[in-house]
């Protein structure tokens, strides 16, 4: 039988690996619970405490720093990028359906939820708008002009199953809107996103597939307002 | 590894662990604009090396090694400056922090630990690596590193409440 202060120790040092003998003594030491309930107050503050927060845009500047530094490296397939934009301003309504899955059987809509759950909300929280110039950027590394209208507060290149897509968050009657542009995922069907917060679409294009969301609170975009936000080249 | 492969690959552990990668390094170098070099330092040198990583479930600590081997190779010259500054007036300038007198009562100890105790602790709290993955950044015993998190998180609980802060080991 586990001791408490063998207990407190494997605790104190590793809360988050208590196994075995020390969760079988925790179960049954009302001492060691009061110990652990404390304990937790602490790890809370101490964690408070040392997690500082990042500057905005830090992931993107570290990102840019190695393309910088590799010329070589990060080259966009451009030309399939603008084939896929300019057959994007081709997609005529879309016919919302049942769930449809990618070449890699996972479910489409699973995917891009999966990447929000990584940046989604440090996306929709960016509160500066990009500059002319970072537009530019983006429309020369993603093939994509951003219209005078959209107000576009982030955009990156982001692995999305086993390929890169687009993310993006332009505000849309004061509110964020993402779009997920994913020029090699492509699919059979529409489907509707509700889930855990999220609503929206992911639809089919030619070449590739497209997101739209936003928060269940929100008003989204119709499909046509969407696509006509931000202009594929 | 195939160009495409290790692109994407490179992309997530960018995506996933460049904030945990900041945080560890500003509590290095207690300097914004050193820990901002350093972790792009760090992922270029990840990025040069990827090949060399076998498992991928052992990304972060993987990341963290090579940080902290980074920052022994850029800033090892200047660590007895930086150990004399304040902690709280240029470590983490320009920062937002927790401004609570406890709050700083922490951080003041945590800048006085011991580096041998202090490097543990911010793996564990900062990257959420376990002992094992800790003793292989640190380069010492599972054992070792269960007894200096032991002892910093002590040294530490005395601040907030001495009176109760005596814990048997």
């Amino acid at each position: 039988m586990m001791k408490c202060e063998n207990f407190e120790f494997e605790y104190v040092a590793a809360p988050d690996e208590i196994a075995g003998d020390a969760c079988e003594h925790l179960n049954t030491c009302s001492t060691c619970q009061s110990f652990v309930a404390k304990e937790k107050l602490f790890q809370e503050k101490l964690t408070a405490v040392i997690n500082c927060d990042v500057p905005e845009g830090f992931r993107h500047s570290v990102r840019s720093h190695v393309v910088n530094s590799n010329t070589s490296f990060w080259s966009m397939p451009r030309a399939s990028m603008a084939l896929a934009a300019s057959m994007l301003l081709a997609v005529g309504l879309v016919t919302l359906n049942s769930s449809f899955f990618n070449s890699q059987g996972i479910p489409l809509d699973k995917l891009v939820l999966e990447h929000l759950e990584y940046d989604g909300a440090s996306s929709v929280l960016a509160s500066t708008e990009l500059e002319t110039q970072e537009l530019q950027t983006i429309a020369q590394r993603f093939g994509v002009r951003v219209k005078q209208s959209s107000h576009v507060m982030f955009a990156e290149k982001c692995p999305i199953g086993d390929s890169y897509g687009l993310h993006m968050v332009y505000q849309y009657q004061g509110k964020p809107i993402t779009v997920i542009y994913m020029p090699e995922i492509s699919s059979e069907e529409a489907v509707m996103v509700n889930y855990a917060g999220v609503k929206g679409w992911v639809k089919p294009l030619k070449k590739g597939s497209m997101a739209v969301l936003t928060s269940t609170a929100n008003e989204l975009p119709s499909v046509e307002q969407a696509d006509q936000s931000i202009e594929w080249l | 590894m195939q160009e495409k492969q290790k692109q994407l690959e490179y992309e997530r552990l960018v995506l996933v662990y460049s904030d945990e990668l900041f945080r560890y390094a500003l509590w290095r170098c207690r300097d914004k604009s050193k820990a901002e070099d350093l972790v792009q330092e760090t992922c270029m040198r990840a990025w040069k090396s990827l090949d060399k990583l076998r498992d991928v479930s052992s990304s972060k600590a993987w990341l963290m090694t090579i940080l902290r081997n980074e920052h022994a190779r850029l800033y090892a010259r200047y660590r007895p400056e930086m150990v004399d500054m304040e902690l709280d007036t240029v470590s983490l300038k320009d920062v937002n922090n927790d401004t609570t007198p406890e709050a700083f009562a922490l951080k003041q100890a945590l800048a006085e630990l011991a580096e041998e105790y202090r490097e543990p602790l911010l793996l564990q709290v900062i990257g959420g690596l376990s002992c094992e993955e800790i003793a292989s950044v640190c380069n010492i015993s599972k054992s070792a590193t269960m007894t200096r998190l032991f002892r910093a998180k002590q040294k530490l609980r005395d601040v907030l409440r001495p009176e109760e802060g005596q814990v048997n080991a």
